[in-house]
């Protein structure tokens, strides 16, 4: 039988790159993350505020942080006001 | 309307076709060798024993200690799949196998020839045959087609037509149907969380914090489901070659030569048109009843015996009990007849065709859907998300 390669494991809508995962992030008292993911925060480069699609059923209103770990790494982690939680993704 | 058809069992039911009769016993499809003995499917009288599918070996002998566990037959369970698959096509269904016993489609383009979703579901339950006790199910999204195919009785068909309607059907539904870990089916369970409709009234970034990405796919399953299109499979041609022996080889000199036999046959048969192959499978028919299968995917398409030979043959080592027949199948053939070796150094359109080439090798060994091309579609967001997608690429 010659079929169609691999008609199995199909997973062919358009995907988001970089989505969000949720993170354990350690808060400061103004907001800003300490540690996330049990990794010191190093240094914030840079903060920002999105409040989005406010019209929709699904509002986004998020806080930024481009922060770098004390693993080297440099992470984009954000507090979702919307959905009361931290996530991280790659800067 | 996305369709689901769903058998139970499938690969117990092929491995049983030549026993029936076991149906009506408490059996059980036995572990794979070297793997973690677990149990495979079992029969319904099975279960009302309390034998569970995934129970361990031993637990499950303690409890039904008149349980049969029936040896795996992949090759024939294959070979049925085909089979099923093709019947669907016959009666003119572009099908979208999941996995082996379940089976997607969209019934617009039957809906007008068989008069109405319900009578192409009811002619796809009859092309698959009452022998598989096959259910089907249809709604707009395709989780819950499959939760519906879940719900009906073998033989019927059970249409779900609003979103509402959707909603109340998967509420009281359990969490088994949601493609979870056990560990994150079991951690929802101590929460409390026991049915879709429990799950889908959790807040999402609640359910993301506590299982992440896996977590928010099933909390959107429980809710329905994505829209995802039926993406029909492209039809085939079936080359095989197979080989019976007189009486079962054990021997790995034979069995070699036997698959150098049939390398030969099967690389001369005219349906091959000159193409090279891109991947084969090598499976065999096993003293006792069970079968064993192997495929290979070729570094790059080739028609070289030796590059072949070199690829398939030390996988006969691999073979558990003597063989009865040896069958060699080319699963998938490339679109090239030869190859010019370079001697300038390629580029332009001549690197494109090679990295599609290349590509298309790397879909035929891990399948449709993991070729994807980033496409940037907002790079200055400041939601990084949503700077760029995936692509899927099956071309």
């Amino acid at each position: 039988m010659v079929a169609h390669s691999g008609s199995t494991r199909a997973r062919r809508s358009a995907g988001r790159l970089n989505e969000p995962r949720a993170a354990l992030v350690e808060a400061a008292f103004d907001g800003k993350p300490r540690s996330v993911n049990r990794f010191l925060v190093l240094t914030i480069r840079e903060e920002w505020r999105v409040v989005d699609r406010w019209w929709t059923e699904e509002p986004l209103d998020r806080r930024y942080f481009d922060v770098v770990l004390e693993s080297g790494q440099a992470v984009v982690v954000f507090h979702d006001e919307e959905r009361q939680g931290w996530f991280a993704q790659r800067a | 309307m996305i369709a689901c058809i769903l058998i139970d069992g499938f690969e117990l039911r092929a491995a049983l076709l030549e026993r029936p009769r076991l149906m009506l016993r408490p059996a059980a499809l036995a572990p794979s060798t070297g793997e973690e003995p677990l149990l495979g499917p079992v029969t319904a009288i099975a279960e009302a024993s309390g034998v569970r599918s995934g129970m361990r070996m031993g637990e499950a002998l303690a409890t039904c200690p008149e349980l049969v566990l029936v040896d795996r037959d992949p090759a024939r369970a294959e070979q049925e799949w085909e089979g099923l698959l093709r019947r669907l096509e016959d009666a003119g269904l572009s099908v979208e196998p999941a996995e082996r016993g379940t089976v997607y489609f969209e019934t617009r383009g039957v809906e007008r020839l068989y008069g109405g979703v319900e009578k192409a579901l009811l002619r796809a339950l009859k092309a698959v045959g009452p022998e598989w006790d096959p259910r089907a199910g249809a709604a707009a999204r395709r989780f819950a087609a499959l939760a519906a195919a879940s719900v009906a009785r073998p033989g019927q068909a059970l249409l779900v037509g609003e979103a509402s309607q959707a909603r109340e059907l998967l509420a009281p539904l359990p969490l088994e149907l949601l493609p979870l870990q056990p560990r994150e089916r079991a951690e929802l369970r101590e929460l409390g969380v026991r049915r879709l409709g429990e799950l889908a009234a959790l807040p999402a970034g609640a359910v993301a914090e506590r299982l992440s990405a896996d977590g928010r796919e099933a909390w959107q399953l429980a809710r329905g489901g994505s829209g995802a299109k039926v993406q029909a499979r492209r039809l085939g041609e079936e080359i095989v070659e197979a080989l019976a022996f007189p009486e079962a080889v054990a021997n790995e000199l034979t069995l070699r030569r036997a698959f150098t036999a049939l390398l030969d046959r099967v690389l001369e048969r005219p349906e091959r048109g000159g193409r090279f192959i891109r991947k084969l499978a090598l499976s065999a028919q096993l003293v006792g009843g069970g079968s064993w299968r192997r495929t290979a995917t070729l570094r790059e398409p080739s028609a070289e015996p030796a590059k072949i030979k070199a690829a398939l043959a030390p996988k006969l080592v691999e073979l558990p009990a003597p063989v009865l027949e040896l069958r060699l199948e080319l699963v998938s053939l490339a679109e090239e007849v030869g190859e010019q070796l370079e001697l300038l150094q390629a580029a332009g359109a001549e690197v494109d065709r090679r990295l599609r080439q290349g590509l298309r090798q790397v879909r035929a060994s891990t399948g449709s859907g993991s070729v994807g091309q980033v496409v940037e579609v907002a790079p200055w967001s400041r939601i990084p998300e949503a700077r760029a997608l995936v692509v899927p690429r099956d071309d």
